[in-house]
């Protein structure tokens, strides 16, 4: 029986099933010969293109490439959001030690508070900043009551903003070493040398 | 998918397998996915210094008068870089490099980095690769003096260097000046 004439005996026969048994219809009742050439490939071209993998995967291993060459083990170091830090060539890299934020209003040790720049400032002249002194002082003490067998390293790093006066450099570069730090690093911005 | 071509030509089994690359790229996916979270994009650095504090005296041992080492004292100006090496009290020679304008974010003084390494060879003290000390610079400027220039002085500081032989006899490049600050 023809699809057309199967249709007219349907809407002739009030009792008719109105569910058939599932099969092909969209080729079969529906004859859509251009769906149905492609996709058998009969003659053109099949719309199953197969997608190409390997440039894929060949994007995604130098990616990955990439970000094992620029991974960094000792991951991201907090710097304070007021401080712009100027940038050098020729430095090393950074080690664990107590940070000494220097900012255009205030000296935080590891994000505490431990003085005023302003009233370096407006002294003019270099002086030793008290608060600072004992707070380095107190972090000196404890890192010996926790290695008491071990030569102390005094190392500190200085995150100071690009626009400190050299005053205010100074006056914190002494206390620093007062209270026992003499040997004192600059935070900077790496830039990468020009090629010879 | 990718596949391994090894035409047997016999009859059996077909050599040709199908390596199921799903797993594969999930992997490399899971992969680059973990080092873009955990990449840190901005990296910093430090640059040393030293406030040459000297230890506390030991009353047991004889001091013996030595021979003061040659320190280079580098004067910030404000049109220039004066380079002075000093042996105690004494004035060895005196260099001037002229200061050229700087604008912008980053700060350098290639010149004065050429002139420091050709004074460092001719007055230099600690020269060896065995010699593990290095000489000293003492930096003078203005009170007024932004950050930014001191560092640009220090990024040309440590622009020279020397080999260094280091614990297990490996050598190491070094930069050839420690910098400390001038208190008065």
């Amino acid at each position: 029986m023809s699809v057309g004439a199967h249709r007219q005996h349907a809407h002739k026969d009030p009792h008719a099933h109105a569910i058939n048994q599932p099969s092909k219809k969209l080729f079969r009742g529906i004859p859509l010969h251009f769906v149905w050439r492609k996709t058998q490939g009969h003659g053109q071209r099949s719309v199953n293109a197969p997608l190409a993998l390997i440039p894929f995967i060949d994007l995604l291993l130098v990616t990955v490439i990439f970000l094992l060459m620029t991974f960094s083990a000792s991951g991201e170091i907090g710097v304070d959001k007021h401080i712009k830090l100027p940038q050098a060539e020729n430095v090393v890299d950074v080690l664990d030690a107590p940070m000494v934020a220097v900012n255009g209003n205030q000296v935080l040790v590891d994000g505490n508070l431990a003085g005023s720049t302003r009233a370096v400032e407006d002294l003019g002249r270099m002086q030793k900043i008290d608060e600072l002194f004992d707070m380095l002082k107190r972090k000196r003490e404890l890192w010996k009551s926790f290695h008491p067998n071990k030569p102390f390293p005094g190392v500190c790093i200085l995150q100071v903003d690009e626009n400190i006066p050299a005053l205010v450099v100074k006056s914190v570069f002494q206390t620093a070493a007062y209270a026992g730090y003499p040997n004192i690093s600059f935070m900077v911005r790496k830039r990468a040398k020009p090629a010879d | 998918m990718g596949g391994v071509d090894v035409s047997s030509g016999g009859k059996g089994r077909s050599v040709n397998e199908e390596i199921n690359m799903i797993p594969f790229i999930d992997m490399l996916l899971v992969t680059v996915a973990f080092l873009l979270i955990t990449a840190v994009w901005v990296t910093f650095s430090r640059i040393n210094a030293n406030a040459q504090i000297p230890g506390p005296p030991n009353p047991e041992k004889e001091v013996t008068p030595q021979t003061p080492e040659k320190v280079l004292h580098l004067h910030i100006l404000e049109n220039e870089f004066s380079l002075v090496w000093k042996q105690g009290a004494t004035v060895v020679s005196e260099t001037k490099v002229p200061k050229p304008e700087q604008a912008g974010e980053f700060i350098k003084y290639p010149d004065l980095g050429k002139k420091l390494g050709e004074e460092w060879k001719l007055h230099g003290g600690h020269q060896d690769p065995s010699d593990k000390k290095v000489d000293q610079a003492v930096l003078h400027s203005d009170n007024k003096l932004p950050f930014k220039e001191i560092i640009g002085v220090l990024d040309s500081l440590y622009e020279t260097k020397r080999e260094m032989v280091i614990q297990g006899g490996q050598r190491e490049l070094v930069p050839v000046f420690n910098m400390s600050f001038s208190v008065r």
